[in-house]
């Protein structure tokens, strides 16, 4: 049977305390696989969840199933550094994670499942007048949009993270930052979790131990899936595969413009508050570090791609070293930290840096897909235009710029400047 | 044969094994006779096997072919790039 998790509110939570953790029940259980469905999620990422609870919730499909090969939040979504924002250059970027970002702030009430969203605020530290110059054309770009965009001189930085040493006589002095103070951090795994709580609640069944391993077709349609548990027939289906993507291409074969990379993370261990915004540091010839505070305690921190092709979630050491480098130039004092844990995620990079939603060799399946390593502040933005492109057949107007076939025709959306490359070292 | 595994050590055909951080990857292969768009966007993204370009920057700078299992990390082969195999 069906298990549902009670609506979560003031009062139940009073209940709760007062009944003890007794009161507490799963999120979702006890769903069962059937022969067939409506629409059929492929992999239960941030993007696969979120598609199946705005299919469910504002267009009413019933049979709705997630096939997932491992675990609700095995992938990047329960990998990622938690970073949300809207600070992009290009109109079509800036306009679609805006748009994500205003569903952020209002999320754990749509969701009835407290996803900590906090803006504290993400930094872009520039080191040069030039890179003060490249900050404020973004900075202006995204005003003339609405989104909120400060440029902040070196006076102005200290006063908003004041245990930044700007001071220290550096190659390359840190001159200033743009601020968006919206952007922030959200918990990740209550993403995944809050989302599939929310699509089970709605009746889609999520199926975890189920690797999609084939599409069958009929008549020039896909007609269903080939599973690790059998087959399911499916009128439509979806591929939000982040990681794998590229094998989805190789499955149906399409050749993708997608190479898949790792992206390592690390955590120290809890210390008291320290740091109340995000930090982003690019250093020139060296690599990247951005770095937060989890509300747990631990310092958060990424930086760049390992380099090449990866599937074995495994970081380079280098790389690594990296990372904690640059955390330990921008905040000296924390050299004494230990690091927890580290991890890496695949990710599906694709030619331009922007994301592909789009249609797939046959006119019932569905790629939403190419997130690269910024996928997870897109979440509820794509969820819900996805779940319009899925359900109507035409994409709504946000998400239209990301279709496939930027690349033969070269309207691409190449936010970075860096031309084919996902990384260029 | 494994000739190493790439997450700290690549052979050069010219300088033997060096450090990872000498080397720079640059992209995967397009599929053969691609088109013109095809062979700049498109790439073999195979799980098993992944037929790269690489350049040995930091060392000889020679640009070398590489075949390696992106699962398991290990390089299975070598060459200068646009020698015969
Ligand atoms: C270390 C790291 C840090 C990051 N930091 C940030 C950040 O700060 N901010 C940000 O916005 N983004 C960040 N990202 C990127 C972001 O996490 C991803 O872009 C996003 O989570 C990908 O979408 P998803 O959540 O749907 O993917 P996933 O959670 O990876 O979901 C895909 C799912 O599909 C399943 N699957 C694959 N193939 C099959 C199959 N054949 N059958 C069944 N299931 C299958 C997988 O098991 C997986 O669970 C980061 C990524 C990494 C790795
Ligand atoms: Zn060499």
């Amino acid at each position: 049977m069906r298990g549902a998790s009670p609506h979560y509110s003031a009062w139940s939570l009073l209940r709760a305390r007062i009944k003890g953790h007794g009161y507490w029940q799963p999120l979702w259980t006890g769903h069962k696989l059937q022969e067939a469905y409506d629409v059929v999620i492929v992999g239960a990422g941030g993007h696969g969840l979120a598609t199946a609870f705005h299919l469910a919730r504002d267009h009413g499909i019933k049979r709705i199933a997630i096939l997932e090969k491992r675990l609700v939040g095995y992938g990047n979504v329960g990998r990622n550094t938690t970073i949300v924002r809207s600070n992009y250059l290009l109109p079509e970027n800036h306009y679609f994670y805006e748009d994500s970002l205003r569903r952020w702030a209002t999320l754990s009430r749509d969701l009835n499942y407290n996803v900590m969203y906090s803006p504290r605020g993400v930094l872009d530290l520039a080191l040069s007048e030039d890179e003060m110059s490249k900050a404020a054309r973004r900075g202006n770009a995204m005003r003339l949009a609405g989104i909120d965009a400060e440029l902040l001189d070196r006076a102005a930085l200290k006063r908003y993270c004041p245990e930044l040493d700007t001071q220290r006589a550096r190659r390359f002095p840190i001159v200033g930052a743009l601020l968006q103070r919206r952007g922030g951090t959200v918990r990740h795994d209550a993403v995944a979790w809050g989302y599939a709580r929310a699509a089970s609640a709605l009746g889609v069944d999520i199926i975890e131990d189920c690797e999609v391993t084939g599409v069958r077709s009929t008549a020039g349609m896909a007609s269903g899936v080939e599973t690790t548990r059998g087959y399911v027939e499916a009128e439509r289906i979806v591929f939000a595969t982040a990681g794998h993507t590229a094998m989805i291409g190789s499955m149906l074969g399409v050749p993708l413009p997608i190479e898949t990379h790792l992206l390592q993370a690390m955590v120290t261990e809890p210390i008291k508050p320290l740091l109340n915004t995000v930090l982003v540091y690019v250093y020139p010839g060296h690599g990247e570090t951005y770095i937060c505070q989890s509300d747990r305690g631990g310092l958060v921190m990424g930086g760049m791609l390992d380099g090449f092709p990866s599937y074995t979630r495994e970081g380079r050491w280098d790389r690594m070293e990296d990372v904690v480098e640059g955390a330990v130039d921008l905040l000296p004092h924390i050299a004494g930290c230990k690091i927890l844990r580290h991890w890496a995620g695949t990710n599906d990079m694709t030619m331009d840096g922007s994301p592909i939603m789009d249609r797939l060799r046959y006119d019932n399946v569905f790629v939403n897909a190419g997130w690269c390593y910024g996928g997870f502040k897109a979440i509820p933005a794509s969820g819900a235009a996805f779940a319009t492109f899925v359900a109507t057949g035409s994409a709504p107007d946000l998400i239209k710029a990301y279709r496939l076939s930027r690349f033969t025709t070269g309207h691409l959306l190449d936010e970075r400047g860096g031309g084919p490359f996902p990384v260029r070292l | 044969m494994t000739l190493a595994t790439l997450q700290t050590r690549l052979t050069c055909p010219f300088c033997g094994p060096r450090h990872l951080s000498e080397f720079v990857f640059h992209k995967t292969v397009a599929p053969p006779n691609a088109s013109p768009f095809a062979e700049v966007y498109e790439r073999i993204d195979n799980p098993n096997l992944s037929i790269e370009h690489w350049q040995h920057v930091r060392g000889c700078r020679s640009w070398l072919r590489v075949h390696r299992n992106p699962s398991s990390g290990s390089v299975l082969e070598i060459h200068l790039l646009g020698a015969a195999i």
